[in-house]
């Protein structure tokens, strides 16, 4: 099929959206569909062959995290130049809510149009007060999905319409048997943690806190932080008893993700509330690394109700500290309810949500959308 | 001239109301397409099955739903009648006769189900173009002015499509 997807968050600022465009748009060309990606980028030279720019967005908080987005005439004639050329079979909108280009294409094209929403925000003002103004442009979707139960009933609420489930896919293959980061093969207990180090949802906090509990039941434990952020900051106002066992590496490339996990005996996933989905964690689960994380719904789903990792109270440190000296302290039996039998459940898991067979459920909806005619510019 | 500028907005915008009506419309009746396909698709299927494993029963509910597709595929109306001889196919394909069939013919038991799937999918586009459409249609500016022509109001169809539990599907581990 001939398939335009339109991605509303720019390129080469790292996020979750930005990410399932990409895995989506190479999996399907993988399995022989034609895919063009439409979006904002700051560096066009990081786009790759199959995408195309939109323009440069401007940054706007947004649901807790900086989103940047990209409304105006120019990016609008791209739009409309980018569906006029191509002559899709279906259109797929990511986003369609953030005023960007998700939403630009919406307006600007007819035909069968599939959207995917990304974002659970119970509460959200904007979607409220946008509600009236949105409707012209969802009227027009065929098929809506969510990529979770939470991201489904904030769009139920918000938008009174309904959305079929079908989760992020994970690319279970590059995170199967990577190498540890240089320094961290040695075997020392190490205690994993992915994601932006200044939003406090993510919950590093509760895991620095958990980490001085540790340090007491298990003296060499260490903790790897890799993620965006202030990290000089971070460092300044650690407690001095940490100093020795927190790293700080920044931001890591989606290459070395896989390294990020198989550098840890565990990865640890604090967040405090608003997770849509657990991508993160069937990352580390397709890693084979044992996972800790806060007994969020999102999480508990994802972690099999505690068959595929370990849950702990919501904000709790010293319930943290605890299962972690636990997964660190397994004696290696492969018995019912041993950490191996979690990370081989946690395995299988992973592999349901594998991208070749995600992409095979969007593609059974766009097929059902598509019957008749192509994506084409719309007359108003 | 402000009256000019007045009449101007007030019939653009008229004409945009009748404009997304208009698109309403052809999604209403692309997602009837896709229902009434996925329908047939679900009973051949069946048909199938039913024939493969000498079901009676079954082959009973397909017959019956086989006797009324005609009239759909050439436009006729989802209606009441339609919705009890789907129902009683959804409920023939939940039997234990189905599923012990399925043990003998599980390819067969497999198609019958992703088609199943696919009716409750199909079913759920249309009744969200039904109900964006009924939203735009039913308010006073549009019903006052007949905006939405002569087009009759469609409806929702409702049958209960829910499917019987044998595994999950994959990528539904929720």
């Amino acid at each position: 099929m001939r398939i335009g997807i339109a991605c509303p968050y720019t390129w080469d600022v790292p996020g979750g959206v930005q990410v399932h465009v990409r895995d989506l748009a190479e999996t399907l060309i993988a399995a022989g569909h034609e895919v063009s990606v439409i979006t904002p980028v700051d560096d066009e030279r990081t786009l790759p062959p199959y995408a195309v720019d939109a323009g440069r967005a401007l940054p706007v908080r947004y649901n807790g995290s900086v989103a940047r987005l990209l409304m105006g005439p120019v990016s609008a004639a791209r739009v409309r130049r980018w569906l006029r050329e191509h002559d899709f079979d279906v259109l797929h909108v990511h986003e369609p809510s953030a005023p960007s280009v998700s939403l630009l294409a919406c307006m600007l094209a007819d035909g069968p149009i599939v959207a995917t929403f990304h974002t659970a925000n119970p509460r959200s003002r904007f979607l409220t007060a946008a509600q009236g103004a949105l409707q012209p442009s969802f009227e027009k979707l065929r098929a809506r999905i969510a990529v979770s139960e939470a991201a489904r009933r904030t769009l139920v609420e918000h938008l009174g319409a309904d959305a079929i489930l079908i989760p992020n896919g994970v690319a279970v293959d590059d995170f199967a048997g990577a190498t540890p980061l240089p320094g961290y093969a040695d075997g020392r207990p190490t205690v994993v943690f992915l994601g932006r180090i200044d939003e406090p949802r993510k919950g590093l906090d509760v895991l620095l806190a958990a980490m001085l509990q540790l340090a007491t039941t298990v003296g060499d434990a260490r903790l790897l932080v890799a993620g965006p952020g202030d990290t000089a900051g971070l460092r300044a106002r650690l407690d001095p008893r940490l100093r020795e066992r927190v790293d700080l590496i920044g931001l890591v490339s989606d290459a070395d993700k896989p390294r990020v996990f198989a550098s840890g005996q565990v990865y640890c996933a604090p967040n405090t509330g608003q997770e849509s989905f657990g991508i993160v964690l069937l990352e580390a689960m397709a890693a084979g690394t044992p996972v800790v994380a806060s007994d969020l719904d999102a999480f508990r789903r994802v972690l099999d109700d505690g068959r595929a990792g370990r849950l702990f109270e919501v904000g709790d440190p010293g319930r943290l500290a605890e299962v972690l000296a636990e997964v660190l302290g397994d004696p290696g039996g492969t018995g019912p309810g041993s950490t191996a039998e979690r990370v081989r459940h946690a395995h299988t898991v992973a592999r349901s949500y594998d991208w070749p067979t995600i992409a095979e459920r969007i593609v059974g909806v766009y097929r059902m959308v598509s019957g008749d005619g192509r994506v084409s510019v719309a007359s108003n | 001239m402000v009256v000019v500028a007045l009449v101007v907005a007030i019939a653009t915008y008229l004409t945009w109301l009748a404009l997304r009506l208009d698109r309403l419309a052809a999604r209403v009746a692309a997602a009837r397409g896709g229902l009434v396909t996925q329908l047939v698709a679900r009973a051949q299927a069946a048909g199938v099955l039913a024939e493969r494993a000498a079901l009676s029963d079954l082959a009973d509910s397909v017959a019956r739903v086989r006797a009324i597709h005609p009239v759909l595929l050439a436009g006729g109306p989802l209606d009441r009648g339609v919705e009890l001889a789907e129902n009683a196919l959804s409920r023939s394909l939940r039997s234990g006769e189905v599923a012990a069939a399925g043990q003998r013919f599980p390819a067969e038991l497999h198609s019958v189900d992703s088609e199943a799937a696919r009716v409750a999918l199909a079913r759920q586009f249309h009744n969200d173009a039904v109900r964006d459409l009924r939203a735009l249609a039913g308010r006073r500016l549009v019903r006052v002015l007949h905006l939405a022509g002569r087009r009759p109001t469609p409806g929702y169809f409702e049958i209960d499509d829910a499917l019987p539990a044998r595994g999950d599907l994959p990528g539904l581990a929720s």
